[in-house]
């Protein structure tokens, strides 16, 4: 479905750091701080609030009490990797409803010790994953991506181009943790953590927030002289989540991709944010997004320059394998990202004349499967 | 130091873990639709039904995938590096995450020819099901 009057009108992020002991809300704090700062808007404009999260008890209307908030709409973001883009999804529900004109969408990360999380229960990864010494998701998705390298003939060249050119694309990126150049036999030397995942596969976590402002259209034009357009987003959550033999190569992005690309031609996209918590991630996604056929993701990269100057730019900031993943910030990275790279705002990476922007979001690696949850937009700059 | 990680045994899963401590592996059955899954939940995943029987399988089928974990989450289990973390497809249809075992797990390819056996535990009463190549 088109979105008709929803815009993202503004961001704020936060330095990122792997050493901070600051709290998590203050980095929520900070990145609505600067996302007011951009956007003009006070604090008793914000009447909507979502922080996206997987820990409790830090739940969204408690941190709203803490921030001082009064709300006319408020939600636990939940959906892991792919919260992001959900609870984007969930305030533009709202907007176009006409219960809502603008809110602020949190998430972050922090290594606070005096904060007490606990993580949701996960029944099924403690009791069956778990009790034989896995390696978390560096592990999960090693049993993913050996099924692509063998059923496809994958090669770890044509998956470390990936994480090289996103290496590139962070050089001009201030908020990037990992700036320095890395060539594609760094990536094969770099040392195994879960074969045939290596070190220069994974996500570095870190502390840092992001936020993000949603407002109907009609607002947007008063706060600012560059809405980005909401076009179209879907979500697919639980893909072959009763099949006992799934396809592990294929996710739950293939069923989004034809509801987005039902609406705007997946040619017409300028460039792509794709949730990279791993560079076959980001190849499964380009193959179920229809950019090439299952198993070409290979060949589709060794065709393409992925990088901000290249014909076919994804993750132009470094993505979170090159800036860090300040926890479920993460998903919301890719959301900035684009924000910034439509409104001309990205600096010594801009990608010249970029218009459209796809962003996605994954999550929640289920029982010897994939993704639990995949969601995605589209955003647009309008003049 | 906290130990090797071990199921939080509950209503849900108590038999599947009964049969592995005596050495048989159980699936659940619908007995709405006869569809059998793995990992044990509350009602079936396909008509969401909740009558649902436990069965003993044959503990044989293929390794579907496999990973070498070098860096376990739980680091109680670096002395036993790199663990062949697998995906093991049954005869009966239904996947598992299990580890490769055996002198020569070193040997495991996608395909290969896998029958259970059952791992001891830092609890007497807990054994896991995990699989050795078929000679």
């Amino acid at each position: 479905m088109l979105r008709k009057k929803v815009c993202l009108v503004g961001y704020g992020s936060t330095e990122y750091s792997r050493k901070s002991d600051r709290p998590l809300l203050s980095y929520y704090a900070e990145a609505m701080q600067n996302a007011m700062a951009q956007t003009g808007l006070t604090k008793k404009e914000i009447h909507g609030f979502s922080m996206v999260t997987q820990a409790s008890p830090d739940y969204s209307p408690y941190v709203a009490e803490q921030l001082g908030l009064e709300l006319d709409w408020v939600l636990n973001g939940d959906c892991g990797g792919a919260g992001a883009v959900c609870a984007i999804r969930r305030a533009a529900d709202a907007i176009e409803a006409g219960y809502l004109d603008v809110a602020f969408i949190v998430a972050g990360n922090a290594f606070d010790k005096n904060v007490a999380h606990q993580r949701v229960l996960e029944y099924q990864r403690a009791n069956y994953v778990d009790v034989y010494g896995y390696g978390g998701p560096n592990t999960l998705f090693a049993l993913v991506q050996r099924r692509h390298m063998e059923e496809y003939g994958t090669t770890l060249e044509q998956i470390g181009k990936i994480a090289v050119s996103q290496r590139f694309n962070a050089g001009p990126n201030p908020q990037a943790l990992l700036r320095t150049p890395m060539t594609i036999e760094d990536y094969l030397n770099s040392r195994l953590i879960s074969d045939p995942i290596r070190l220069f596969d994974c996500v570095m976590p870190c502390s840092g927030g992001e936020c993000v402002v949603v407002a109907s259209e009609e607002r947007a034009k008063q706060i600012t002289d560059k809405p980005i357009y909401l076009v179209t987003d879907a979500e697919k959550i639980g893909f072959q989540a009763s099949n006992m033999l799934p396809d592990k190569t294929v996710t739950g992005m293939s069923v989004v991709g034809e509801h987005l690309f039902s609406e705007m031609s997946r040619d017409n996209i300028d460039l792509l944010a794709i949730y990279d918590d791993y560079p076959i991630a980001v190849m499964m996604q380009l193959e179920d997004l229809g950019y090439c056929a299952k198993g070409q993701g290979g060949p589709f990269v060794d065709d393409h320059d992925l990088t901000f100057a290249g014909d076919f730019p994804v993750n132009t900031g470094g993505g979170e394998i090159s800036v860090g993943q300040a926890g479920l910030a993460g998903g919301m990275l890719h959301v900035v990202e684009a924000l910034r790279q439509l409104r001309g705002e990205a600096g010594d990476r801009q990608v010249s004349a970029a218009q459209t922007a796809l962003v996605t979001g994954i999550g929640w690696l289920s029982y010897a499967r994939n993704l639990n949850t995949t969601a995605a937009l589209i955003l647009e700059r309008r003049s | 130091m906290a130990g090797k990680s071990l199921p939080a045994v509950n209503s849900i899963d108590r038999e599947f873990w009964e049969g592995a401590a005596k050495g048989e592996l159980r699936l659940q059955k619908c007995r709405a639709c006869g569809k059998m899954q793995f990992f044990p939940r509350i009602a079936c995943t396909d008509c969401l039904g909740g009558d649902l029987e436990w069965v003993p399988v044959s503990g044989k089928g293929k390794v579907h995938t496999f990973s070498l974990c070098r860096v376990p989450r739980n680091r109680a289990f670096m002395d036993e590096v790199p663990i062949y973390v697998a995906e093991v497809e049954l005869e009966e249809g239904v996947r598992m995450v299990t580890r490769i075992v055996g002198d020569d797990r070193d040997q495991v390819t996608l395909g290969a020819p896998v029958t259970v056996t059952f791992m001891e535990t830092e609890d007497p009463d807990i054994k896991l099901p995990v699989f050795e190549l078929v000679a």
